[in-house]
């Protein structure tokens, strides 16, 4: 589903190269809920940014769904964006101006999919977050939980092959958090492989399968059987 | 309060000044071409002879055929023949004063051939002519009343003929020839501040007359008539000939040509003109001319240059191109204006919590909103300025080098009226466009922008 | 495509939208109206003269000395004005090329209702043809003994005449010209036609109504005191200004005449155009920098809706957006408020058109220009947007997971 291989990424700046990541060796099953953790400044967001093919990396090589990303360029990039990864941020990323139903059109769009097929979607997407009252709304005249269930309407509406949810619950109080977490596990249960960044260890323990990040170094921790693995090359 | 806001305002004028200069220079541009247009325009529509623009009438009456067009607005109007125009000086008329005036090209030459001759545009006028119109003199004084009479052969030169004849010493008395005419000096006008040639309906404002002879004079000896003569149908043939050659033929004929002034001092006078006017041309109707419907006009020199000037304006496609411009420009501030106080939300919602008040924030950035429409003013001003230099020497190049720079530069300058008027034009209508923006930024709820999204 | 989500965008800038619209409106306004009275103004501008300009010099003189015998001083001047090295040929001539006044009517039969033919009439010797280098279409020159000498109060009509090769299209069409008469006033002796030469200039009159070519050559010297005698003179190649001085010399050889001006005909030809030339280049300046005014305060503009929408750029480029799509939906967003403002511009100038053929009196506004306008006016925004769109292409869409 999801493979790196010796990935690394550096930050270079004219004085100084910064270490991000180092030789990143990852391999995430379909139908995985990965919880993925570690201290601020480790790396994390890297991950994430790599993951999500927000950012490139310099070394070493990524399959996602089978496919390598190394060398593809934007374009291409943008399009396997599109199709196989749905992303719930932290801070939700929704677009002030649209309503609730274009906001998680946008995808959608670029997916270059028709009218219809697009409204079925976008209609289940939001009934499943249970939001299918408020389509017309504007995002800001939602409550931060609601915000947060629209970002994961959009995010599945394409159905993804795997979701990359960055603190999903970080702006939530505790309330709102356990609904989110819930309709993750939901969503993970009916197949869509997760990957899910925080800090929270509470969350992080109600994954399957837990990644630490340290220092721009993977740990790999297996919840279920509590043994744990370091991997370096 | 005051000075904090203005320290603020001035700070915030600094933060990125490449916006502010931006802001300024979109108005500054605006704003000159606007009162480039505007200056050009002022000068050419500037009241002439100011003080006396209320006791000065133009005389006019309608003597053509039965089947000519009919005129009903004074700047259409034609003018006197030269036999009404004499009859209605000699009348018992309610006016103080009255003078005629109709334009002659003569040259200019001397007895000895020492001097090229000379073309000058002339006025031909009778005494009255210069009390009337104040005409200052350099040098001697205008002919006498007797010299009217008995087309006493004397000339009243300009500083400019003067100048150019005798080498600008006082040439009172000294002999010259019109044409082939021996003629004296009798006076030389100094610059006379006219603003416009009104007396000839010319309204020119660069071009001046070169000398000044009397009718009387101009009748004995032919001087030729530089006048459009506005004939019956049948005679217009001969306007050619009489034109040139039989001045007395035409001043029997029924040709207008002749412009009468009369000063009349008091507003009432004036209603008491108009009934002289009626009362003359019943009288000649009697002797079968004027086959008209009565048609005078009697109009103060004011409300002739009203007149004038309204006819004049708008016809320049530049005069309404400009506000056009400006009203872009303006468009254009008002966007980085929005632009460079939307950055400022977060500053401004701090202040908000910090205990500012709406009328606080409101002084504040009207303040540098008028800092800047003041900057945009004076950066206009320049702007005009060199659009004026720009067009005065257009106007030059079209006239074909045949106006000087010098006799231009008083239709093409900026004085203290026009420069208040462009900083004034700035400051408001920066303001004006400033509402909004500034209405925006002072709503901004406190705090609001300060928590995380 | 996404004209939804931008119409929505729009209703949020509610304020920017309008600003940039109004800039195209009122942008697009001025500019269709100085171009299309700046083309208005350049028609029949700088037309071919016909006539080699540069070399052949015309002085306007006038004798104020009614005691001068002018058929005498019209004949010296001549001699003197010859024997000056450097003059080729020289006539005595009353209308000057390119200077021109009132137009004069031509018949072709004598009636009452005969229709008038607006011409120039152009009084030469037999030289005058040489003078202008004309050359011969049809028929023959005139000769020197049919050359009408007098007082111009009571000399006769020629009976003969040429006519430039226009004038001939117009009155006969493809018919020849040759042995035809013509009217040159009403109630007169007609003359013949013996002669079509090639165009050239009149002056601005007959220019403006699009009859620039349109003259008749009169076989015929007039005199009279306090008018001409005007000469033109051709010169070597280049000798114009070179010989200003003798010719003036010449001329003051006869006292009691003034002499108003010499020039080359060049100038003269420069001072018909001026006026016109010098306004339109003015408008034209004026909408130039205009339109660059605009373009850099809808740039402007657009940079700063950019700005402050990173975050919204980030998150479609997150989404799956291409670097094209962001892109597109800034050219899309500004051409729909463009068309707006290019609506609103239209009618704005058909007002203004209208008010000013009210004040002017004729109508000068054309379509094509107009559209012309309307284009560049959209292609320039397009531009303007280009570059600040270019670069929120750039945005990373990494910026959504660092912290708003």
């Amino acid at each position: 589903m999801l493979k790196m291989q010796n990935i690394s990424k550096i930050f270079r700046t004219e004085l100084i190269e910064t270490h991000a990541l180092r030789d990143v060796n990852l391999h995430i099953k379909k139908g995985e809920f990965v919880s993925i953790t570690g201290p601020s400044g480790s790396g994390k967001t890297t991950f994430l940014n790599l993951a999500g093919l927000l950012e490139t990396f310099e070394e070493g090589d990524y399959f996602l769904d089978g496919v390598n990303v190394k060398g593809m360029n934007d374009n291409q990039i943008s399009a396997l964006r599109n199709e196989k990864i749905g992303f719930v941020f932290q801070s939700f990323n929704l677009i002030p101006d649209l309503p609730l139903f274009d906001n998680v059109d946008v995808p959608l769009r670029y997916r270059g999919l028709n009218r219809k097929e697009r409204k079925e979607r976008i209609e289940h997407a939001l009934e499943t977050v249970g939001l299918s009252a408020r389509m017309q709304h504007l995002p800001t005249q939602l409550s931060g939980g609601q915000q947060q269930r629209v970002a994961i309407a959009r995010a599945i509406a394409g159905e993804p092959a795997f979701l990359l949810a960055d603190e999903p619950t970080g702006n939530l109080d505790s309330m709102m958090a356990h609904s989110v977490m819930e309709l993750l596990e939901d969503i993970n249960k009916q197949g869509t492989t997760i990957i899910m960044v925080t800090h929270d260890d509470q969350l992080a323990k109600r994954a399957g399968r837990n990644i630490q990040i340290f220092d721009g170094q993977v740990s790999d921790i297996n919840l279920d059987s509590s043994d744990v693995l370091v991997k370096r090359a | 309060m005051f000075a904090y806001n203005f320290q603020l305002a001035m700070r915030s004028i600094r933060q990125r000044k490449y916006l502010t200069v931006l802001m300024v220079m979109a108005i500054g541009i605006g704003i000159g071409l606007l009162i480039t247009v505007q200056t050009m325009a002022y000068h050419n529509q500037k009241m002439p002879l100011a003080h006396k623009a209320n006791d000065i009438y133009f005389i006019q009456a309608d003597n053509r055929e039965l089947g000519a067009e009919p005129i009903v607005q004074q700047p259409y109007m034609i003018y006197l023949t030269h036999r009404d125009a004499k009859n209605l000086m000699q009348g018992e008329s309610p006016a103080t004063a009255h003078t005629t005036v109709w334009k002659s090209d003569i040259i200019l030459n001397s007895l000895s051939q020492e001097i090229r001759p000379f073309r000058s545009a002339t006025t031909v006028t009778n005494s009255s002519f210069f009390s009337m119109f104040d005409v200052p003199f350099l040098y001697g004084a205008p002919w006498g009343a007797q010299s009217d009479i008995n087309a006493a052969p004397v000339i009243v030169l300009t500083k400019e003929s003067n100048e150019l004849l005798f080498g600008g010493e006082n040439s009172v008395g000294k002999q010259l020839r019109i044409n082939e005419h021996a003629v004296t000096v009798v006076g030389v006008i100094d610059t006379w501040d006219i603003k416009r040639r009104f007396y000839d309906e010319s309204y020119s404002t660069s071009r001046h007359d070169t000398a000044f002879i009397s009718d009387s004079f101009a009748i004995k000896n032919n001087i030729m008539r530089n006048e459009r003569l506005g004939c019956l149908p049948e005679n217009r043939d001969k306007r050619g000939y009489w034109r040139t050659n039989d001045i007395q033929g035409l001043i029997n004929s029924e040709c207008n040509f002749v412009r009468l002034w009369a000063q009349i001092d008091d507003e009432s006078n004036a209603k008491e003109y108009e009934t002289y006017l009626v009362n003359y041309v019943n009288s000649q109707k009697e002797l079968g001319r004027f086959p008209r419907e009565m048609n005078n006009f009697v109009t103060s020199l004011h409300t002739m240059v009203t007149l004038a000037n309204e006819l004049r304006s708008g016809n320049d496609p530049l005069s309404f191109i400009a506000p056009l411009f400006f009203i872009v420009c303006l468009l254009n501030a008002i966007g980085i204006l929005l632009a460079k106080f939307m950055r400022k939300t977060g500053e401004v919602s701090l202040r908000r919590a910090l205990g500012a008040n709406k009328a606080m924030l409101m002084n504040q950035y009207l303040l540098e909103i008028i800092v800047i429409g003041v900057m945009g003013g004076i950066v206009g001003c320049v702007l005009a300025y060199l659009g004026l230099q720009g067009m005065m020497r257009v106007m030059v190049y079209q006239s074909d080098y045949s106006v000087s720079i010098e006799n231009l530069r008083h239709a093409f300058s900026l004085d203290f009226w026009m420069i208040s008027k462009a900083v004034v034009i700035s400051v408001i209508s920066t303001v004006i466009v400033g509402l909004y923006p500034i209405w925006r930024i002072v709503n901004i709820a406190p705090a609001s922008q300060l928590k995380s999204q | 495509m996404e004209i939804r989500p931008i119409l929505l965008s729009m209703k949020h800038n509610k304020f920017l939208s309008m600003v940039i619209s109004l800039q195209v409106m009122l942008t697009v306004t001025v500019l269709a109206l100085a171009v299309s009275i700046t083309n208005q103004t350049l028609s029949q501008w700088n037309m071919p003269s016909g006539l080699d300009h540069d070399n052949i010099v015309s002085v306007r003189t006038q004798f104020f000395d009614p005691t001068v015998n002018l058929e005498q001083a019209i004949i010296n001047d001549v001699n003197r004005i010859k024997k000056i090295p450097g003059v080729l040929s020289v006539t005595p001539n009353k209308e000057i090329p390119f200077d021109a006044g009132r137009p004069s009517r031509v018949y072709l039969d004598s009636g009452e209702e005969a229709e008038g033919h607006n011409t120039n009439f152009f009084d030469m010797d037999e030289n005058g043809p040489t003078v202008l280098g004309l050359k011969l279409i049809a028929g023959r020159f005139y000769q020197a003994n049919e050359v009408i000498r007098g007082q111009a109060s009571d000399v006769n009509s020629p009976s003969v005449v040429m006519i430039s090769e226009d004038m001939a299209n117009e009155l006969f069409g493809q018919e020849s010209a040759l042995g035809k008469t013509l009217y040159l006033s009403k109630g007169n002796n007609p003359a013949q036609i013996i002669g079509v030469y090639s165009n050239f200039m009149n002056g601005e009159r007959l220019n403006g109504r699009g009859k620039s070519y349109h003259s008749v050559l009169r076989p015929t010297v007039n005199w009279a005191h306090n008018a001409n005698p005007n000469y033109l003179i051709s010169v070597e190649k280049g000798a114009g200004p070179r010989l200003f001085d003798p010719i003036q010399e010449a001329l003051y050889q006869i006292p009691g005449r003034y002499i108003y001006g010499i020039e080359r005909l060049t100038r003269t030809q420069k001072r018909m155009y001026d006026g016109r030339g010098s306004q339109g280049a003015i408008l034209l300046v004026v909408s130039i920098v205009l339109v660059l005014i605009a373009s850099f305060g809808i740039a402007g503009l657009v940079s700063f809706l950019i700005t402050q929408r990173r975050q919204q750029i980030g998150i479609r480029r997150a989404l799956g957006g291409t670097k094209w799509s962001v892109v597109r939906y800034f050219i899309v967003e500004n051409s729909i408020l463009t068309l707006a403002g290019l609506a609103g511009g239209l009618g704005l100038t058909m007002t203004f058109a209208y008010i000013m053929a009210q004040n002017i009196g004729e109508s000068f506004l054309q379509f094509d220009v107009l559209l012309g306008c309307l284009a560049f006016v959209w292609i320039i925004n397009i531009c303007a947007v280009w570059l600040p769109a270019r670069r929120a292409a750039q945005i990373s869409p990494a910026i959504v997971t660092r912290g708003a």
